[in-house]
């Protein structure tokens, strides 16, 4: 590049480049020895003195016990005002959980749940009406999936949160993000609030959330609407931020009032950022459910979490299958409608054929539930497909023997791989991951604290450079700065791998349209797949330890790499690419000389959604056993140690909020410099 | 609806479900507590259907086996039919102070140990003691613990310190936590299809022993004075250089309103008992037998309806 | 020809800074360019006055950046002035309330915008009856009123379609259709045509003579295009860099232009189409053979006037008065301007 863009003084150049690195490495240098030389004086500089620590774990811890117990509103228990919530947050659930696999009897109504043969065609029917053929066979042979494979009940039980929190997050969402259009003051107040929520992994909301309401469903909703509610407010900021000032001005000339202007003009005009938002709010809420099983919801992550349990592993594929399929089904339909076109000459129809969809699902509807009086599998699927009665009976599926087949095969797998696997396992543990961690205890913290300081200063100057120093600050007086040398430890590793993994698929996919059909479509998948289903099979190849924690991350959060690094080779302009060919650049020359530097940026952005992912998942691994700040997130579930729980969760965010900030700084300044931005 | 439906469907479909109940105290639903381990769940479907079948309405929450105590201290949940000695304890016995009701002990009798496959001891004959276990140690490490054992222990919040008592005992192995449950099994399966030498944390009665035969390791037996008495046990110098107690409570808990709200229901989860045998029968019907919970709760009282109709006398 | 005075500006100042009206109260009122760069201000409208006429067509035509579209939202109140005095009708438009705003932008005011403003997720219906809508007037009036709109710009049949299914052409007719609706006096028009395509727009320009003919509206016109200035407007205001440097008749701004920046637009203006005969004509001569009016353009006697073997008689508009006369030279040097060989040779 250099040689490219200055010809003529090659060598003045390169030199005016050393100068000016020089006093910034210069300075590196001189605070990690500085910080080594007062580790090897002072211990504190190792380990934060405890005399020093911040008990703040058991501050918030018993702030929450006495929330819980003693805290009174107005001379209102607050425990009674929280459980008025929780009772006021039942009844959505409860007629949900009525509607669809409860039904009514609870409030004096001979009317069973809706049944599957309904639900499924009204999906299916709905899919028709809003994307076309394509759509509804993927719709319906995924409910098919759904009954055939003894899931449905479960399945029924997850959708009931689903119904109730995402209608609950969207509209709070929408209010938060108007709110902060319109005021400084929340926008200050509650965008930085955003950042942390989204960092902050799923289980850290848990402890808290069950400690001050009931026990159970509710529960699950709470926590999952407070996670899935944030990017429907960024979605909402953003379209209400962009709608075009055009359209904003002819409104008002119109002559709407303040109130018209937002329902009128610019939120239906904003409508696909709004169900873009809706499409992530819908993605996180699946998510989050799954989790939520974990404190007391019930449904396909509850069942998901006890096939594990009891090593069924293919029941636990089948049902982990079963949720990647109603996220899809989840996601395209709100695609779906929200790119889908209107018809012009609706007018000219007839009553029956505009509403024709309405009318076959009417239909079907009556005469499930009129078959449903009559039989039961039509009320719910059987866990058995047979065919004729007594002694002429055949079993036409049965999705048991088929898990029985995929654990026998994937222990026989097992058996087979781990001689191979093993030493591979065992030589990266000792040769590369121990040391590595034990590189990361070892480093005294004023070391970390002033590198990251220098380099936080550098690439995003001073209001950047306080905030990692604020945050970093927090988790070493705080005294968990082991735990976090290790999630660091076990992030970086994990996000390096998932970067050599990742890019040269995203490289793959951009250059090979037939690549890319495959690798996408895994890639929707495997974030949709609920991520603990990879720790049992990760466990039984690799044991437990870090190359297994490792080994789960990855498969979670190649993602990101893959897809930014696809989407930053697609998105350079085609001018680019075709100068380096009339340049007589050869492929490869093209790809490292041209495509990959311009596309450099955005592939760092995939690495810094990379780093946030795997933070997430040490919660998840933590399950396989580790002991960094994933571990106390979900420890603190059972022990109901509020204040460590929630700080773990804190510490893991901020390290994702580094790693952000830091990333950021630098793609943006690279964008700018290179005109992309 | 409802009119449509009847207008469609013959009247004989019709039919009023099942036979008249039995007048009980309150419609209000008692919550039984479910958690992920097969036998609890099986027989919370029993306790639940008899219940049922009484009149009164029921309703499964599943929860974490450590905040269920508290939830039921609080009035959440209701019932819970099997909790543990070993792994429940504390919290148990905190939530009894907090309100929650003590409603019984069962006959089963639970132990909590390190334990270790039978083919181990074709390798390792004398394993199933400490000592005979400690000799062969190398055969269980693995490149981390080299040249120690690897002992698969249960998650650090199980309030068991395993490497407490390898250090008193002075054996050759480092204690590895597993984060759930799980983890052990797979760790187990995995050692166990390949035939190698694996110890790890077990407790009966559970499903593992109706798929894996093994044996408990047995360490001195345990008395107060291994905690309090340096000298007592084979380490002058240690406490703690003992096993864990061969036979450990399997215990009933209720919430405080349970008896004055359902006194009837009350009266059948105060007789409700199960034997070793017994839970361990339900846990096969699903492990094995590959039902699910509530099916195997079915035929468990088909199999045992005079157990269950001596409850509810 | 000038009615009543609609829309009365004095003194507008639009300023853009950490603190606009600090900075105007420091300087007086009358900050110099010196002042604004020196402290990091932005004049992007400069002691602009003017009057807009009872159904006249009034258009400011500046390059982009000269404040011309700021000005038109100084009317329109969609960003407010820093200092100056607006008033319509006699009332200052500055102290109105906002119900009185919101009433006049109802019922007096009409705008069309560069890039449509479209409402993308209602059909062109729905869209030109918005405004309507937004008054609280009837479903079945507004569409009544709507649909009269439509048809009025051509777009008859194309209802139920959405903004996205049209060419852009068709997206400004609705724009047009949707500022009609509610029978404006005023009608804004911010560089309605500079989106379209060279022939569309020149199809538009005809389109809005065609309307303005039927409608008499009066009209303030956005444009960067000095032909366009040219072709629609009765009055031109030139902008540059803040400041309206000339306002007057095309005419005057070929045959005067103020300065240097107003002389090179006109240079390349289609004069024969802007200059009258009567704004060129000599004094009466004998010689002179047949007759052209004074108030036609000279494009169109041009003809008959260099066929001609002498001196043209001109009449006055009604015909019948002899009030001057042309002849080949005039014409030639008039339509060549400062191109011409005589400028040439001169």
């Amino acid at each position: 590049m250099t040689e490219a863009t200055a010809p003529t003084t090659p060598r003045a150049d390169g030199e005016g480049v050393s100068l000016a690195a020089l006093p910034l490495w210069g300075r590196f240098a001189a605070i990690i020895v500085a910080g080594v030389l007062l580790s090897l004086v002072w211990d504190g500089a190792t380990r934060w003195p405890e005399a020093w620590t911040l008990p703040l774990a058991q501050w918030i811890t018993d702030f929450i016990n006495w929330l819980k117990s003693e805290a009174t509103v107005f001379g209102v228990e607050f425990k009674a005002i929280t459980r008025g919530i929780g009772t006021a947050l039942e009844m959505p659930v409860d007629w949900a959980e009525y509607l669809l696999y409860r039904g009514f009897k609870k409030v004096g109504l001979d009317l069973g749940p809706l049944p599957w043969i309904a639900v499924a065609a009204g999906v299916t029917i709905f899919a028709h009406w809003v994307g076309g053929w394509r759509l509804a066979l993927l719709c319906g042979l995924s409910m098919l999936y759904l009954a055939t494979f003894n899931v449905w009940k479960d399945a029924m039980r997850t959708m009931t949160i689903v119904v109730v929190a995402v209608p609950m997050a969207a509209f709070i969402g929408i209010a938060l993000g108007i709110w902060v259009t319109r005021s400084k003051t929340a926008a200050r107040i509650i965008s930085p609030m955003f950042d942390l929520m989204q960092a902050t992994p799923h289980m850290a909301y848990l402890a808290p959330v069950a400690a001050l309401f009931a026990f159970g469903p509710v529960t699950a909703l709470i926590a999952t609407v407070v996670f899935a509610m944030p990017p429907m407010a960024r979605c909402t900021i953003l379209g209400l931020q962009t709608v075009s000032s055009d359209v904003v001005e002819a409104g008002q000339m119109s002559g709407c009032t303040k109130r018209q202007l937002l329902w009128k003009v610019a939120l239906p005009s904003s409508k696909r950022t709004l169900m873009l938002g809706l499409n992530q709010v819908v993605m996180q809420t699946l998510a989050m459910v799954v989790i939520a099983s974990i404190a007391g919801a019930t449904g396909l992550g509850h069942k998901l979490l006890y096939s594990l349990q009891q090593l069924r592993l293919g029941v636990a594929i089948e049902q982990g299958i079963a949720i990647s399929l109603i996220a899809i089904v989840l996601d395209r339909l709100t695609q779906a409608y929200a790119y889908k076109e209107t018809d012009h000459f609706a007018s000219e129809k007839t009553w029956a054929q505009r509403h024709k969809h309405m009318l076959l699902f009417l239909v079907i509807l009556v005469g499930s539930y009129v078959l449903a009086e009559f039989h039961r599998w039509a009320s719910i699927p059987p866990s058995k497909f047979v065919w004729g009665a007594g002694d002429a009976k055949v079993v036409l599926f049965d999705a048991k023997l088929l898990a029985r087949h995929m654990d026998q095969a994937i222990r026989d797998f097992n058996v087979v791989a781990f001689d191979y696997i093993n030493p591979i396992r065992d030589w990266v543990t000792l040769w590369i991951l121990i040391p590595v961690r034990n590189f990361f205890l070892w480093l005294p913290w004023p070391v970390f604290f002033g590198v990251v300081s220098l380099a936080a200063w550098r690439l995003g100057g001073k209001s950047v450079m306080l905030l990692c120093m604020a945050l970093m600050a927090s988790f070493i007086v705080t005294g968990f700065w082991v735990e976090t040398m290790k999630t660091t430890y076990l992030v970086l590793i994990a996000a390096a791998l998932c970067v050599l993994i990742g890019v040269p698929l995203g490289i793959w996919a951009a250059r090979s349209e037939r690549a890319a059909k495959i690798i996408m479509p895994i890639c929707d998948t495997l974030q949709t797949f609920p991520s603990f289903i990879y720790l049992i099979p990760a466990i039984m190849l690799f044991r437990i330890g870090d190359f297994a924690n490792i080994f789960a991350i990855i498969p979670y959060a190649t993602v990101p790499a893959i897809r930014y690094t696809y989407l930053g080779l697609k998105r350079i302009p085609a001018v680019t690419v075709e100068a380096g060919i009339a340049n007589g650049a050869t492929r490869m020359q093209r790809l490292f000389k041209v495509e990959l530097p311009v596309a450099l940026p955005e592939i760092m952005l995939g690495l810094n959604q990379t780093i946030m992912m795997a933070l997430a998942m040490t919660a998840i691994t933590a399950l396989i056993g580790s002991t960094d700040l994933g571990q106390e997130v979900v420890r603190s579930i059972s022990t109901q140690d509020f204040g460590r729980g929630i700080l773990a969760g804190f510490f893991i965010a901020a390290l994702g909020i580094i790693a952000d900030r830091l990333i950021g700084s630098w793609a943006a300044e690279r964008k700018r410099q290179l005109g992309v931005a | 609806m409802k009119n449509l439906l009847k207008g469609v469907a013959v009247a004989a479909l019709m039919l009023a479900p099942g036979a008249a109940m039995a007048e009980v105290e309150s419609d209000e639903p008692i919550i039984i507590v479910q958690n992920n381990w097969t036998s609890q769940l099986v027989l919370s479907y029993v306790v639940g259907k008899v219940l049922e079948d009484m009149g009164y309405t029921v309703e499964y929450a599943p929860s974490d086996s450590q905040l269920q105590f508290q939830a039921m201290a609080d009035n959440d949940m209701d019932f819970q039919v099997e909790a543990w000695e070993g792994s429940m304890k504390s919290a148990f016995e905190k939530a009894v102070e907090n309100g929650m009701v003590d409603v019984g002990t069962h006959s089963a009798e639970t132990r909590e140990e390190w334990w270790i496959p039978n083919y181990v001891l074709e390798t390792c004959p004398e394993a199933t003691n400490w000592e005979g276990l400690n000799a062969c140690a190398e055969q269980f490490s693995t490149a981390e613990t080299k040249p120690n054992g690897r002992f698969v222990g249960p998650p650090a919040d199980w309030g068991k310190n395993y490497a407490d008592r390898v250090k008193s005992l002075e054996m050759d192995f480092e204690a590895i936590n597993v984060g759930q449950a799980a983890t052990l099994w797979a760790e187990l399966q995995s050692a166990y299809d390949r035939k190698e030498p694996i110890v790890l944390f077990n407790w009966t009665p559970n499903f593992i022993e109706s798929k894996f035969e093994g044996t408990f390791v047995d360490f001195p037996k345990p008395e107060p004075a291994c905690f309090d008495d340096a000298s007592w046990g084979p380490n002058p110098n240690a406490t703690g250089d003992c096993g864990a107690p061969h036979s450990g409570w399997l215990k009933k808990a209720a919430s405080p309103r349970f008896e004055e709200e359902w006194p009837g229901a009350y009266a059948v989860i105060e007789k409700v008992d199960f034997s070793n045998a017994q839970i361990a029968a339900a846990a096969l019907m699903v492990d094995v037998d590959g039902m699910e919970p509530e099916e195997a709760a079915e035929a468990w009282m088909e199999k045992n309806a005079d157990v269950v109709a001596s409850w509810t006398e | 020809m000038p009615g009543d005075v609609q829309i009365r500006c004095r003194n507008l100042w639009k300023v853009f800074g950490a603190d606009p009206r600090g900075f105007m109260r420091r300087h007086d009122g009358r900050p110099t360019a010196q002042a604004l760069r020196d402290e990091g201000y932005i004049g992007a409208v400069q002691d602009v006055s003017f009057d807009v006429h009872q159904g006249e067509i009034l258009i400011i035509m500046g390059l982009s950046g000269s404040g011309k579209s700021t000005l038109i939202r100084c009317i329109t109140r969609l960003n407010d002035p820093t200092t100056g005095e607006m008033e319509y009708e006699g009332r200052d438009l500055l102290k109105l309330s906002e119900r009185e705003l919101i009433d006049i932008r109802r019922h007096r005011f009409g705008m069309v915008f560069q890039n449509f403003g479209l409402l993308p997720h209602r059909d062109v219906l729905e869209n030109v009856a918005f405004p309507l809508e937004v008054q609280g007037i009837a479903r079945a009036e507004r569409v009544d009123r709507a649909k009269k709109m439509i048809d009025l710009v051509g777009l008859g049949g194309r209802e139920s379609y959405f903004p996205r299914e049209l060419s852009g052409g068709q997206q400004q007719r609705v724009g047009i259709a949707r500022s009609l609706a509610v029978e404006p006096d005023i009608w804004f028009l911010d560089e309605p045509f500079s989106a379209l395509d060279p022939l569309i727009r020149a199809e538009m320009q005809d389109e809005f003579l065609r309307l303005q003919s039927m409608l008499h509206k009066t009209i303030v016109f956005i444009t960067h295009d000095f032909e366009e200035a040219t072709k629609l407007a009765d009055r031109i205001g030139i902008m540059k860099d803040g400041r309206m440097v000339q306002l007057a008749t095309p005419e005057e701004l070929v045959l005067n232009p103020a300065d240097d920046y107003v002389a090179e637009f006109a240079k390349n203006a289609p004069r024969e189409r802007i200059v009258s005969v009567g704004a060129i004509m000599q004094t009466p001569t004998d010689a002179a053979l047949g007759a052209v009016p004074m108030t036609a353009k000279i494009g169109s006697v041009a003809e008959q006037v260099l066929t001609a073997d002498g001196p043209v008689a001109v009449t006055d508009a009604s015909g019948e008065r002899i009030v001057g006369s042309i002849d080949r030279a005039t014409v030639t040097a008039a339509i060549f301007g400062g191109r011409g060989p005589e400028a040439r040779a001169a």
